[in-house]
């Protein structure tokens, strides 16, 4: 008898305090957090709806015809099988690239027979990327027999080299195999390689094996370069230089065409009139769209949405009666504090859960508004109906778990930034702690009631994925049951608070 | 059986460092009692300690047999008009009454009944269906009084309950507190006026700076200030040879002539043999029209007791 009267009065508290639960001033954000999720797929819904309807405006393609595109297939001929593509555009793209016939790394050069006894090598452009380092991999000297490199093993001067093992030596040993420290390499200004080949010699040609020649890539080939002679090695002669190799513009012609079967878009890419790509996507992912929608849930929804909107709920209950010194006139009716404190709460939870499971409904509903009727059916008549029940389980339940937080905190506290900052920080670290202080979260249960597993980056760090997603427990059962058992704890210590309670809003005394 | 009363036994409230009261001891029967005391004394924390709106740190509280720690049982026989001005901003005046009747236990139609009748004790029936939020001091003041009374408690705080009245509200506010305690009913009000307290309390609570200076009737509270002489004034045709008779009293202390020789006021230590010597000099054939106590009024305590005056 006593029961029922004590829940009639909770009951009666709980409708008056639902109009401040709903409609309170300081709590119209939360509106905003509980439908924020449902505006974006909404605005996704209506961006595919235009896209579906743009790339249809210009009739549909067979499925068939568009999987039979393939490679090396011109342009006419698609447009002949297919027809009129649903988008088309087109770009010339440029492209410098080496004159054909020239071997790569290896500059040949013939001069007049000259006698001389000393031959130089002077770089004046070092490289084709702009990098101020001369690599040589080797420098031959041929003589009118053309039989043997006379500079082969010969004493060899130059410019400072980049490091120890890449001295001027290092392009006359006959070897251009063994990588950078084969090579001679400077970076000064004056750059130079210098060869005596011991006695004058009639000279005839002379072949000089750059960086590619080394296996390094091409940017690093000496740019610009001439060769000299001289009997004394004092007075030098130019007989031949190098402006490099010669650059040719490749232009080409790339079209795309977009063609669309209803459900897939095609894009296909021609290089000067020759299929060169084919890249056909869903223009919607039905399950890609599912994956989003649990991530959402997950990681804006639960931690976030839900969060916050308990808190301005429900620390409003208590705490902005005591702002608005209205809170003497629940102490002042005769009921026990505790079921004032029902009262309260069941009022916020009905406010918080209509607010909320609404919300993540309205969103699941907008996620798949979009999407093929057939394939909705489908998935309703499996597993649909399911997850959206524990879509709303979870939002239920999460209001249910952290309602009781705030409600308290509330009770103990002035300031909810410190039981937020607090509840949040604890929510994050969940993952690292113990089993048994897990188990005191929220999250903890509501992750396990999540239909579909929320998509998580396997390349991102470790420490990332554990802030992400915490340990979950293994039953649906005991993550409802673990859940009620940490609110009817809070909801004690919620008491415990309240039948202490005094007004202290500062008046005549 | 005796009667109930609302019993304070060494109850002291520290606000932090500030003290609100201090070792109250108080036994208040039923009836119309006023505290009385300037701004800061503790009027306000005894109500609210009274109502359980907060707790003492020390000491007990008993009011008509229940503790203010069970508001269940408490506050149904309780009303409590506070000082605090807020009103629940979605509440009109009717729905603010019958909201709190609700909880009371009583049906919808109950409830409605007995707000309206609250509603129209204090005059508020023209503006039931509006916002509390947009009614002026006055009429918030008479609300708050009416949800007071709506449920006709045996218990009845009213912290400054006639500020804001008109003269014909206040008149019928008052009639209704002597119709309440005359049913046995304790009505407990604060009040700064003192004239009103006079006239509309049996008894009179006394406080300043946290502590009780005086309870009882006020007659009584006077009695018991023995080192301050009662003041009286006689009216009669002989003033000067009466002023001469009595002067030589030992217990006369000072006699001021009126004007008009028509009359005199008299300070005297003692009443008993006052009244005595009265007796005496009115048998010797001369003729005294009247004598009235001139400090039994709480005025006159409170410039003893406290120093203070309104």
């Amino acid at each position: 008898m006593k029961k029922r009267f004590w829940t009639r009065q909770a009951w009666t508290i709980a409708k008056i305090e639902l109009r401040r639960a709903f409609f309170s001033k300081r709590a119209f954000w939360v509106y905003g957090l509980a439908l924020f999720p449902a505006l974006i797929f909404f605005g996704h819904g209506i961006e595919v709806k235009l896209r579906r309807d743009r790339l249809a405006a210009r009739g549909l393609t067979s499925q068939a015809l568009l999987d039979s595109t393939t490679k090396g297939e011109s342009a006419a001929d698609v447009r002949r099988r297919l027809g009129a593509p649903a988008r088309e555009s087109q770009y010339e793209s440029r492209r410098r690239v080496r004159a054909k016939g020239e071997a790569t790394g290896i500059t040949t050069h013939i001069i007049e027979p000259a006698e001389a006894r000393f031959v130089r090598l002077n770089i004046t452009r070092p490289s084709y990327s702009g990098e101020p380092t001369a690599r040589i991999y080797e420098f031959e000297v041929y003589g009118t027999d053309s039989a043997s490199n006379l500079a082969l093993n010969r004493m060899a001067t130059g410019s400072s080299p980049c490091s120890s093992d890449q001295g001027p030596e290092k392009a006359f040993n006959g070897s251009i195999a063994g990588g950078r420290s084969d090579s001679w390499c400077t970076h000064e200004y004056d750059r130079f390689l210098q060869v005596d080949l011991g006695a004058a010699h009639k000279l005839r040609r002379f072949v000089v094996k750059h960086a590619s020649a080394g296996g390094e890539r091409e940017e690093a080939d000496t740019r610009e370069f001439n060769i000299q002679v001289s009997n004394d090695g004092k007075m030098f002669a130019t007989l031949a230089s190098s402006a490099g190799a010669r650059f040719m513009d490749e232009r080409t012609t790339n079209l795309f065409l977009t063609y669309f079967d209803g459900r897939r878009e095609a894009q296909l890419q021609f290089a000067d009139g020759k299929l060169v790509s084919r890249r056909i996507t869903p223009v919607l992912n039905f399950e890609e769209d599912r994956q989003v929608f649990a991530g959402v849930f997950q990681f804006f929804y639960l931690r976030l949405a839900i969060f916050f909107g308990c808190l301005g709920i429900f620390m409003n209950l208590f705490r902005g009666e005591m702002l608005d010194k209205t809170l003497h006139f629940w102490l002042l009716v005769p009921a026990r504090r505790e079921v004032l404190l029902a009262g309260k709460y069941c009022a916020g939870l009905i406010a918080a859960a209509v607010i909320f499971a609404g919300g993540a409904l309205l969103c699941f509903g907008l996620m798949i508004w979009p999407h093929d009727p057939i394939e909705v059916q489908a998935y309703w008549q499996s597993a649909g109906l399911a997850h959206a029940f524990w879509y709303t389980m979870a939002a239920v339940l999460g209001c249910v778990g952290y309602g009781s937080v705030f409600l308290a905190a509330g009770l103990f506290l002035r300031n909810p930034i410190i039981p937020a900052a607090v509840l949040l920080g604890w929510e994050g670290i969940n993952g690292f702690l113990p089993e048994i202080l897990q188990k005191l979260s929220v999250l903890y249960y509501l992750q396990s009631l999540c239909p579909v597993p929320a998509p998580t980056d396997k390349g991102a760090p470790a420490l990332i994925q554990m802030l992400l997603a915490p340990a979950a427990p293994a039953s649906r059962f005991w993550a409802i049951v673990g859940l009620l058992i940490v609110t009817g704890l809070v909801l004690c210590l919620a008491s415990f608070a309240i039948r202490r309670m005094q007004i202290t809003y500062g008046s005549d005394t | 059986m005796s009667a109930p009363a609302v019993v304070f036994d060494e109850v002291s409230k520290f606000y932090g460092e500030v003290l609100g009261v201090n070792r109250v001891t108080l036994h208040i029967p039923p009836g119309i009692t006023s505290l009385v005391g300037p701004n800061g004394s503790g009027k306000t924390t005894l109500m609210n300690l009274m109502t359980g709106l907060i707790h003492p740190d020390r000491g007990s509280i008993t009011m008509r047999g229940l503790s203010p720690r069970d508001p269940e049982h408490l506050m149904g026989i309780t009303g409590y008009a506070t000082q605090y001005d807020a009103a629940p901003r979605w509440a009109t005046g009717f729905s603010f009454i019958t909201t709190g009747l609700l909880l009371y236990g009583h049906s919808r139609a109950e409830a409605e009944t007995k707000a309206w009748k609250a509603l129209e004790l204090l005059s508020l029936t023209d503006a039931a269906h509006r916002k509390v939020a947009a009614y002026s001091k006055g009429m918030r003041q008479r609300v708050r009084l009416a949800q007071a009374i709506a449920h006709e408690p045996e218990l009845l705080v009213l912290d400054e309950p006639l500020n804001g009245l008109d003269p014909l509200v206040r008149a019928e506010t008052i009639a209704l507190f002597r119709s309440w305690a005359a049913l046995g009913r304790h009505v407990i009000l604060s009040s700064h006026v003192l004239q009103e307290v006079d006239v509309i309390s049996d008894q009179v609570i006394l406080i300043a700076n946290g502590m009780i200076v005086a309870e009882g009737e006020i007659r009584n509270v006077r009695e018991e200030i023995h080192e301050h002489p009662s003041q009286f004034i006689i009216r009669c045709r002989d003033a000067s040879h009466i002023a001469a008779l009595l002067f030589n009293e030992d217990h006369i202390t000072e006699i001021k002539l009126n004007e008009d020789r028509m009359g005199m006021l008299v300070m005297t230590k003692d009443r008993e043999q006052f009244s005595r010597a009265l007796g005496r000099i009115a048998g010797e054939g001369h003729r005294i029209d009247s004598v009235i106590p001139a400090d039994e009024n709480v005025d006159a305590l409170y410039e003893y007791l406290i120093g203070g005056s309104n």
